[in-house]
Order: structure tokens, then sequence, then C-alpha cells
């Protein structure tokens, strides 16, 4: 219809460019449609007098409205208004034809894979009529771009689909050939996240357009998916882990789901999950046991649901290293407590952590347990930086501030800002603000600022109450379900003691408030990060009594304080980080290394020398040095090429001359033929948005008609210009009748005819 | 003739055993024990440490002298608080100056992970008491047991331990266990003797000659029950300030009582 009135189609109009092809000046039109205008307004206003009073205001500059249009249009006809576009030279242009052959395209919907109706939309004259008028050059691609030289050589089975650098080496070939426009069919599931703007640039630079057939359902009618999972990449043996899960789905809104995580066909944990709304991310978290050391290989999926249309995207695989480390926490205590005892306790329960602890048991001793030898700290807290930075992790107990030398002070804020290690402070009549911690060097890394006065340490009971953080937190999970958690909390016995922190800082978390009986809710357990490290406060030494006070069975004073310290240490680092941000290769080849280098200080070391030693699948064994990153001190950087899927181990080695800084492992897997299994619903967006921005058109796969016409106007490869009147469209014609008609219509409703 | 004899012999047996048990316990000479002991006026001052002191069922059988009193009171209060005022002299623990008494009845023995029993050699726990015990314990709790002497005694105290635990063996300490050097260095261990040594010229009872320093360990290897045989703690913190009390007697039960709340605070 718009095509009739318009005579031409919408792309001549968004491409062309609207002439004059008269040869009277523009000015000259302008100015005789103002004074045909104002000559129009005179006569109206002498026919004011003479004029019924229907006739006045409104009414009357609607009728000039109207004429002075009428005149305006009539003079610019006479102008001859024209549009200019380019057009592609018939037969000296090629347009290339690129179809996505990605395993997504064997989808099949409506008893058709997505292949089949492209190619059955495409045989539909389309190509025909393209060949009429082009030369055609007809593609393949998935993750590489192949020239085909029939439509059914695409067969769907590629392992990926990378839209951006495919259309770029299409792209690339117009330096040497003229081609004048792309027509892309592909269902737009990118693996890669979408075409990136170097290639929108260089296909624009070109001026190629893409018109962009968008294959494959917009949203599937039943269908799960796992969008993401995010676990961290190492762990302590035994940790507990959360695996945050993002999916969405179509179809089954408030339907039961269970996800569950594996390894190695072991189920580590499952959990039930009500769907919420359609389309929207939704994110749960599953927390499970990381067991014994060694690489994991975890799968984390939803099962599927009855009717489901694409069960392949319903679970992924994550990697987590677990260490073989013991990471080892050092506990300074200024009195003796229960507290002390209990944790060492709950400590001696985990095959993982190691405690020493140094208590000061009267005025001038100092009692030590868990010491790797007789002479360690046997002078008391250690002063020199290989000693302290050592352990990975501090818990200052209740001893005062001025107990430290300066050099151990700042050592202290060192161990967490620099080394990167875990310190926790507990209250006691010499801990916290009774402690002078508030007026120290370390109220700076404290995660509260502590109330400036004494008389915070109280004797009395306080119950525990988990904030909502605290409810999702690994640190308070003793239950697998935040709601039983939050109700086993409120159900352990009081503590005996608790102490006034203060104001958590902003950035800091609260994971649980105490309640004693006359003072409201206060802060208990506070954590933040500082700097490369972790600060926590549990504002009590009371704990003991969830131990004495609840039958032996019940495992929540070991529990509680195992994974508090297990936080306190688990990412301190050492002197070596090695890292990857693609752990898992989905259907990838290209693997970026990351290490860190720090010296005996945790300065970064800028002038090691590093090398990864990698180990594959079917004997694979190579070694990458890796070069220093001009922009982070101390960080190094390499890449590898997985050529195999498997399993690959890199070790990163530091070397300053022939001193070894340290070593650390680093694992990755290569996945094949998993990528196309996810984001398989037509990426309509992204197909628009290329085909906008690079002067293409989107069409649905049902409606190619008009492609082989609208294709001609392009401005790549060889063109000429062509004008295309405008004064004889239909539209015109039917617009000086609407003006005319109009008027007379209102005169007669008005009564004045 | 022959029954005012056997009556009067009776009588003298009856008045001979109640003079050596006033001698035993001191009565005689150190009669200051039935003075009223002062409640300190930081008596309820709120502490980490407080020392407990376990209320038990006495012995029933055997002679009757042993259900004239309950044996769980003997020095009573004052070896508490004497013994508190020495912990907090010469240690960093922050103790309270008065004594708690605790039973196995109630749950509130929970609330101190340290408790004393004396003259266990004396007791006789029922079932529940002997199986809330065991609980205690093994959750974390430390029982130090003192003054009973001789294997009669001996015996008494087993009959009940072994049914709070059947499968523990009860064993010497070594001298190099961290009991013995928590603080103090204790390889050098004597006897300590009751008040009754001014009385006999001995520093043991009955037959317990030989002090011997025992103990029930968890699976861990930590102490839960620390037996003090043959050896009375509780009259040398009683009498430590009495001129007639050698010091050194009373300075090393100071030390073994200090050492093993320090253990019991830190294992």
């Amino acid at each position: 219809m718009l095509e009739f009135l318009f005579k031409y189609p919408g792309t001549v109009f968004t491409k062309g460019n609207l002439v004059l092809l008269g040869a009277w000046p523009v000015w000259a039109l302008m100015a005789l449609i103002l004074a045909g205008a104002a000559l129009l307004a005179m006569a109206s206003w002498r026919m004011r007098a003479r004029a019924t009073s229907g006739m006045r205001g409104t009414r009357m500059v609607t009728l000039w409205l109207l004429q002075s249009s009428l005149l305006a249009l009539v003079l610019l006809l006479l102008w001859q208004p024209a549009i200019s576009v380019a057009t592609l030279k018939p037969q000296q242009n090629i347009v290339a034809v690129v179809l996505d052959d990605s395993r997504s395209m064997s989808l099949s919907e409506d008893g058709r894979t997505r292949k089949d109706q492209a190619i059955e939309a495409l045989n539909k004259g389309v190509i025909e009529q393209l060949g009429r008028k082009f030369q055609l050059r007809l593609y393949r691609f998935s993750s590489g771009l192949e020239r085909i030289e029939k439509l059914d050589q695409v067969t769907a089975q590629g392992n990926a689909t990378r839209i951006g650098e495919n259309l770029a080496q299409v792209a690339a070939e117009s330096a040497t050939l003229p081609i004048g426009a792309i027509v892309l069919a592909s269902d737009g599931a990118d693996n890669t996240g979408g075409v990136d703007l170097e290639t929108v640039s260089l296909l624009r630079r070109h001026r190629i357009p893409v018109h962009t057939i968008g294959v494959g359902r917009e949203k599937f009618q039943k269908d799960i998916e796992i969008t993401d999972v995010q676990v961290a990449p190492r762990a302590l043996a035994d940790s507990r882990l959360s695996a945050q899960v993002t999916l969405k789905h179509r179809g089954y809104s408030q339907a039961k789901a269970r996800l569950t995580v594996k390894s190695d066909s072991a189920v580590l944990a499952s959990q039930e999950i009500t769907l919420k709304a359609e389309g929207a991310l939704q994110s749960e978290s599953v927390v499970f046991n990381a067991g014994t050391a060694g690489v994991k290989n975890l799968q984390v999926a939803a099962e599927p649901l009855t009717g489901e249309e694409n069960p392949n995207n319903n679970s992924v695989v994550r990697l987590v290293n677990v260490e073989n480390r013991k990471p080892r926490i050092l506990y300074i205590e200024g009195e003796p407590k229960w507290e002390l005892k209990f944790i060492r306790r709950a400590v001696e329960e985990d095959r993982t952590l190691q405690l020493a602890t140094i208590l000061r048991t009267t005025q001038n001793k100092i009692y030590r347990q868990g010491i790797s030898n007789p002479a360690e700290m046997e002078q008391g807290f250690p002063s020199k930086v290989d000693d302290l930075f050592a352990f990975q992790g501090i818990i200052i107990g209740g001893v005062e501030a001025g107990y430290f030398t300066a050099t151990q002070m700042e050592l202290l804020k060192q161990f967490v800002d620099r080394r990167g290690g875990g310190m926790l402070f507990l209250a006691g009549r010499g801990g916290l603000q009774e402690g002078g911690w508030g007026k120290s060097a370390m109220a700076d890394v404290m995660p509260v600022v502590l109330a400036d006065r004494k008389g915070t340490f109280h004797r009395d009971p306080a119950y525990v109450e988990l904030t909502q953080a605290g409810r999702e937190s690994l640190i308070c999970r003793l239950e697998e379900s935040p709601e039983k958690n939050a109700e086993r909390w409120k159900k352990l016995p009081y503590l005996a003691d608790y102490q006034e922190t203060g104001t958590p800082k902003p950035g800091a978390i609260v994971l649980a408030d105490a309640l004693p009986s006359s003072k409201g809710r206060l802060p208990l357990l506070i954590t933040q990060h500082y700097g490369r490290g972790r600060v926590g406060v549990f504002a009590t030494q009371g704990s003991w009594r969830w131990q004495m006070l609840q039958p032996l069975a019940d495992k929540s004073h070991e529990m509680f304080w195992q994974q508090l310290l297990r936080w306190l240490v688990q990412d301190t680092p050492g002197r070596v980080i090695a890292s990857t941000p693609k752990p898992v290769l989905a259907d990838e080849t290209r693997v970026p290394m990351r290490a860190e280098i720090r010296d005996r200080n945790y300065l970064p070391m800028s002038d090691a020398k590093v090398s990864a030693n990698i180990l594959g699948p079917q004997g694979v064994a190579g070694q990458v040095e890796m070069r220093p990153d001009p922009l982070v001190p101390g960080t190094y950087l390499a890449d590898w090429r997985a050529d195999k899927p498997g399993a690959y181990v890199a070790e990163v080695l530091a070397k300053r001359g022939e001193e070894e800084a340290g070593r650390d492992v680093v694992n990755f897997r290569r996945e094949d033929g998993i990528a196309e299994n996810f984001g398989a619903e037509q990426n309509r967006e992204l197909l628009e948005k290329l085909a906008a921005e690079t002067g293409g058109k989107y069409y649905r796969v049902s409606d190619l008609a008009k492609l082989p016409a609208e294709i001609s106007y392009s401005e790549a490869g060889i063109t000429i210009r062509e004008i295309k009147d405008l004064w004889n469209m239909p539209a015109v014609f039917f617009l000086i009748v609407l003006l005319r008609a109009g008027e007379w219509l209102l005169r007669r409703r008005w009564g004045v005819v | 003739m022959r029954l005012r004899s056997v009556i009067l012999a009776l009588g003298a047996l009856v008045a001979l055993m109640s003079i050596g048990y006033a001698l035993q316990r001191g009565r005689m000479l150190f009669d200051e024990d039935d003075a009223p002991i002062p409640i300190p006026p930081d008596a309820n001052e709120k502490t980490e440490y407080a020392f407990a002191r376990l209320r038990y069922p006495s012995f029933r059988g055997g002679s009757s002298m042993w259900s004239m009193r309950g044996n769980w009171t003997v020095d009573y209060p004052k070896a508490d608080r004497q013994f508190v005022q020495g912990v907090r002299r010469l240690t960093r623990i922050h103790t309270r100056s008065m004594e708690e008494v605790v039973d196995l009845e109630s749950d509130a023995v929970f609330n101190f992970p340290w408790i004393y029993a004396v003259e266990p050699g004396h007791w006789d726990l029922p079932d529940h008491q002997c199986k809330k015990l065991r609980e205690y314990l093994l959750r974390g709790g430390f029982l130090m047991t003192d003054d009973f002497h001789g294997t009669f005694e001996w015996d008494i105290f087993t009959a009940s331990m072994n049914r709070v635990f059947p499968d523990r063996p009860i064993v010497e300490i070594e001298n190099k266990d961290a009991i013995f050097h928590v603080l103090y260095d204790l390889d050098e261990r004597f006897q300590v003797p009751g008040i009754i040594m001014f009385y006999t010229g001995r520093t043991y009872e009955y037959d317990g000659v030989e002090p011997r320093w025992r103990a029930i360990y968890d699976d861990k290897g930590r102490i839960m029950v620390a037996i003090c045989h043959n050896m009375d703690l509780g009259d040398a913190w009683e009498w430590a300030d009495h001129p007639r009390y050698p010091e050194r007697y009373a300075s090393l039960a100071f030390r073994v009582g200090i050492n093993y709340i320090i253990y019991a605070m830190t294992h």
C-alpha cells in the first residue's frame, strides 16, 4: 500500500536524497510560498468584517492553513521534487549470500530445521532474482567462513556462530571485489557476545549494507536455559562453595525445577526452585561441598522439564581447582578465655586449616600452640615481614593495640593491604575499642568506625539474628536452605557476651546482629575487603556457648568457625597467582593467561622471568613465555592455543635470576559442541541492529519478496545515481484532493457554503 | 556383764572413729573452718572464669559415717575463694572472686567449662548424672577431681566414673603432657597432704602412699578428667594462709590448679 502511494520502496527514501530539479532557485520557492500565504491571510482578514460570527477566529485560521498548504504543495511541485539514490549497476556487482552453518540452525521448528527454512526461502525466487541482477557468491559460516557453490552444502554442524569475524572477512574481500551488499541468513545466536564495533565500522567504511534474514523462533514455547554459572575457580578442600546459577525459561512460570551440581556423576547438591516470570533472568545459589583436593569438573544443570524444546542448554561445566594447601592462621589472645579453646577445637576438626595461637597467660608469659617448631614466635608476635607474611590469616583477640610495636602495627596493616591476607578482630576486655584499636593505625582497616568511648564490652547474654546478607553468606550457612538457616540461627543459644562495635563503614557487610535484651540490635559480624585482603569483626568472645549448650551431635559452632576462618584465608594469595578468564573454552581455542608476581614483601615484581608449562590431552605439551603487562606492574600475560578438546594444566613459574619467586597452577578445559546449545532463540535485536548500523534491512525468513528489489539501493560496489521523480506520486494527488475536500467539508459543517 | 562389755566396746569404737573423723577434717586444730567466710565485695562481678564446685550425691554404702555430710562441701568455700585469689594474682584470667556451685541435675553446669569435684572417693553418681557428665565432658567441659585416697576410695570413684566413660581408660599423665607445662613447668611433683599430716605425721592417707596424677583423655588426646589421687590440693588452697601449713605444698597446689585451668582454657 505504501509503495503504491509513494511509488518507490521505502529504501529509496531512506537511502536517497531529496533534490529539486526545477531551474528556479529554492529561495524563490520559499518567497512565493510566504507571499502566497500572506496574500491569503490578508484576504481572510478583509473578509472578516463580512463574515458571520461562525467564521471568525480559529475557524478562519484553519481555512487559511488549508489554503496555504495547498498553495505550498502546488508551488513545490513546480520546482520538480525528486529523490537521488545510489543504485548498484546491474551485472557489475557481487552480492554475498552468507548462511549460518552452526548447529543451532539444525534446531527443528514446526517440523523443519532452521537451515531448511532459510534455504527454502532463498530458493523461492530470491536467489534467482538476485542472480539476474548480480553476481552471487555463496558462503557458509560458523566459527570460520567458507565459500560454497550451492546452498545445500550448508549442513548446520558448525560448533560456533561468529557473525562479526566472518562478516569482516567478507568485507575484506571488497578491497578486490565489487561487493555491493551482503545477505546474511542466520538465527543471530552469536557465541561471541555480538558483532563488535570494529566490524561494524569496517562495514560502514566500505558502505556495504548487510541485509539480515532472521531464521528461527524469537521465543521458544517451552525451554529452560542456564545462561551463566559463577563459581570460585579455587577452593580449599572440604570447603563449602556456592554456585550462582542464572537461568531463564519460556512457558514454565511458577513450575518447579531442580538444579543439580555434579562432579564426575556424583551429585554434590540438588535443590528445588520455583521458576519465576517468563523470559526474566533468575538467579539462584546452590551450595555444595568442594570435597577432596583435585580439579573438579562441575556440571551445573537444570533437570529437563516435560515438553522442553531445547534440553541441550540445561547444563554448563565449570572448573574448580580444589587445592591441597593448608593455610595457617595466627591467633593472638590477650588473656585466657573459653573462646580460644573452642575455636581451636573447631579448627582441629578441619583437615585443611591450621591454627597457631599466642596466648598471654600472665603479664610476662605467653603460651604458644600450633607452632611449627619450638623457636617459632618464641619472642612473641612476629616483628619481621617474612615471619608474619608466612601466615594467610590473623585473628586479633582481646589484646590491646598498645601491645604491638609500631613496626608490628605497620606489618599488620600491610598484611591485609599488600599481602592480601585476612584479619579478624574479636571482642574482649582488651578488644576493639576497649583495647584502643579505634585510635590505632588499624582503625582505617577495620570494617567499622569504633565507638569513641569505653565500656563497650558487656558480659550479658545476646541472641544472634542473621541479616539478609548473612542468610546468603557461606560464612553463616549452617543449613542449605536460606530459610532453614535463618531459623537455625535464631535457635542458637545466646552468646555469653557481646561488644558494641560502632557504625559499619560504607562497603562493609553486616552478616549478623546481636540482640541483647537491653540494647536493641547491634552489628555482630561485619566483613569488608581492604586492599588485596579481607577484614572482619566478630564482636563477641562468647560463641563457645553454642558448643557447650547444644547436644554433642550439633555442629553449629564448628561449622561456623570453620567457614569463617576459611573465608579469612581462602583467597589469600601466594607470591604467584596464575589465572585465566576462560577456564572453560566453549568451542574456543584461545586461552588468555595472566600471572601476578610479588616479591618477599608482596610488592609487584616487574623484573621476573615468567613462563608457563602446559600439559594437555593426548600428549599436548608446550611452554610459553609470559610478557610483562606495561600497564600493571607485576602482571604478566600470555596467550595459548588449545588445539585439542580436553583438560589442560598450566604451571606458571616465576624467577628472579636463579631464585625462584614462586609457582602456581591454573587449569582450563576446552569443550567442543556446547556453545551452540545456548542463546539459541533468534536474536532479532542483533540482526536488526546490524542491518540498521550498516544501511541494510532486516527481513523475516517468511517475507523475502522485496529483498531482490531493495538490495539494489547501495553505495557499495559499482553504482550509478538514479533520479526518481516525486511529482507523480499518487500520494501527492491524494493530498491535493484531501486539502481541497477538507476545506469544503469544513465550510459545509460551519454552514458557510 | 557380757552385754555391758560389748556396749562399752562399741561405744569406745564409735568415740574413737568420731575423734579420728574430726581430726581428719581438721576440726580440732584448724577450727577456723567453722568461722563464717565473708562474701567478697565483688562476688557478683561478671567474669570469664568462675571456680565451679560440683555438688554430687554421696556414697551411702559401707560405713555410715560417710553419710554424715555431703562430701562435695569439703573445704568449701574457703579453699575456693582462696584459690581464685591466687588465680587472679598470678594469671591474666578474668576470675570471679566467689565460687559457683553446680550440679548435674540442671543444664547450668554447661555454662562452666571447668568444674572441681572434691572427695570423689565418696561420690555416687546416679545414671542420669553419669550421662550428663559424659555429655558435658565430650562437649568440651573439664573436670578436676581431688582429695581422695587409697584403694577403697579409688574403687568408689571408679564405680561412678566407669559408668560415665565405660569405654575410656584412666591413665597416668606423662610428664611431657601440656597440662604440666602450660604455665608452670611441673616436672617435679610431690604428694600434697591435707592437714591430717599434722596428726598422723604422714603426707598420705589410708594406703594412698604414692600421689597419682591421672586422667581420662578424649579421642584427640585432650584431657577431659584430671584425677588428683592420693593428695589433697583443696586443703593446701584452704590452709595456704595458715602459718603451720608448709609453703611448698601450697605453692605446688596453686600451680597445679592454675595449670589445670589454663589447660582447660586452651585444649
